[in-house]
């Protein structure tokens, strides 16, 4: 399986399960998005062998509607609800990928979520690493996923390409 | 006398996913107590007398991991079954997990099915 098929299934399934949503990928990006405007963005760290992270960004509308789906109950401001439902979604979907490459013999430790959330703010963290951004659409819009790692015992220039194992996990 | 369950997740969100998982399951609990981490479960616990206890691994301040150790070594909660619902299936946690008592555990996401399925057993 390679990472954009992890990402894809990963995100599916837990819309799916979670919030009887349909989260429908789309083509993965070029290039990494690093400005966001009024959104809500979910951090889950990678330690050990890979360093890395999962990163989910989401408009602070649709983040409003998963929020509610998942509590069931109208969330209608960004508050500390949205930010813990957006945190939990980000973790299940960093497990998820986790457990893929665990599979493949990696050792993948994960960090309690961070989240962001505002007007106006830039992410820019691991630009020399490699990985998958890729976009998701459901009803309430569209939301972000991005997956970029790297290879710790091997240097620095060793990408997600190259630290996955033979499975053959990388940009594809 | 009827059931009690703790549910222990820092996640709040989480921690009412669990609940009414457990409702559509067809649980039909007396309490539900919650914690946000172990050492909070543990102050429950010095208090409360629950059958079953549903635990995250990856929490703030005490995770799930040491929240088994130190329930072992309590010999008044050491017999109350633990199922550990998790992001980390499949890794060497859940094998922790096991080897100090947790009695099973369940993936998340999950669906109400795979709670009646994991609980209906231990209780």
């Amino acid at each position: 399986m390679d990472l954009n098929n992890s990402i894809s299934q990963a995100t599916q399934e837990i819309f799916q399960s979670m919030l009887m949503m349909e989260a429908s990928p789309g083509q993965a990006l070029t290039e990494r998005a690093n400005s966001f405007v009024n959104s809500v963005t979910a951090i889950v760290g990678i330690a050990g062998t890979n360093k890395g992270m999962l990163a989910i960004h989401i408009p602070e509308p649709t983040a409003l509607v998963i929020t509610s789906s998942f509590l069931m109950m109208e969330v209608t401001e960004v508050d500390d609800d949205v930010k813990d439902a957006i945190g939990e979604l980000a973790n299940m979907v960093a497990g998820s990928i986790k457990a893929d490459l665990t599979e493949q013999g990696q050792d993948f430790k994960l960090s309690i979520p961070s989240v962001v959330c505002g007007a106006e703010y830039e992410i820019d963290c691991l630009t020399d690493s490699d990985g998958v951004s890729m976009p998701f659409s459901i009803e309430a819009g569209d939301f972000l996923v991005e997956f970029f790692c790297r290879n710790n015992s091997v240097g620095t220039d060793t990408l997600v390409s190259d630290c996955s194992g033979p499975g053959g996990f990388g940009r594809g | 006398m009827g059931k009690k369950v703790l549910i222990i997740d820092d996640s709040n969100t989480m921690r009412k996913i669990v609940t009414r998982s457990l409702r559509q399951a067809g649980f039909d609990f007396d309490a539900i107590l919650e914690a946000g981490d172990g050492q909070a479960a543990l102050d429950v616990l010095a208090g409360e007398t629950v059958d079953i206890i549903l635990s995250d691994i990856n929490m703030p301040v005490m995770d799930g991991i040491e929240f088994l150790r130190q329930k072992q070594a309590d010999a008044k909660i050491k017999d109350i079954p633990v199922v550990m619902i998790t992001t980390e299936a499949g890794s060497d946690i859940l094998d922790e997990a096991k080897s100090l008592g947790a009695a099973g555990s369940i993936k998340k996401p999950f669906t109400p099915d795979q709670i009646q399925e994991t609980l209906g057993s231990l209780l």
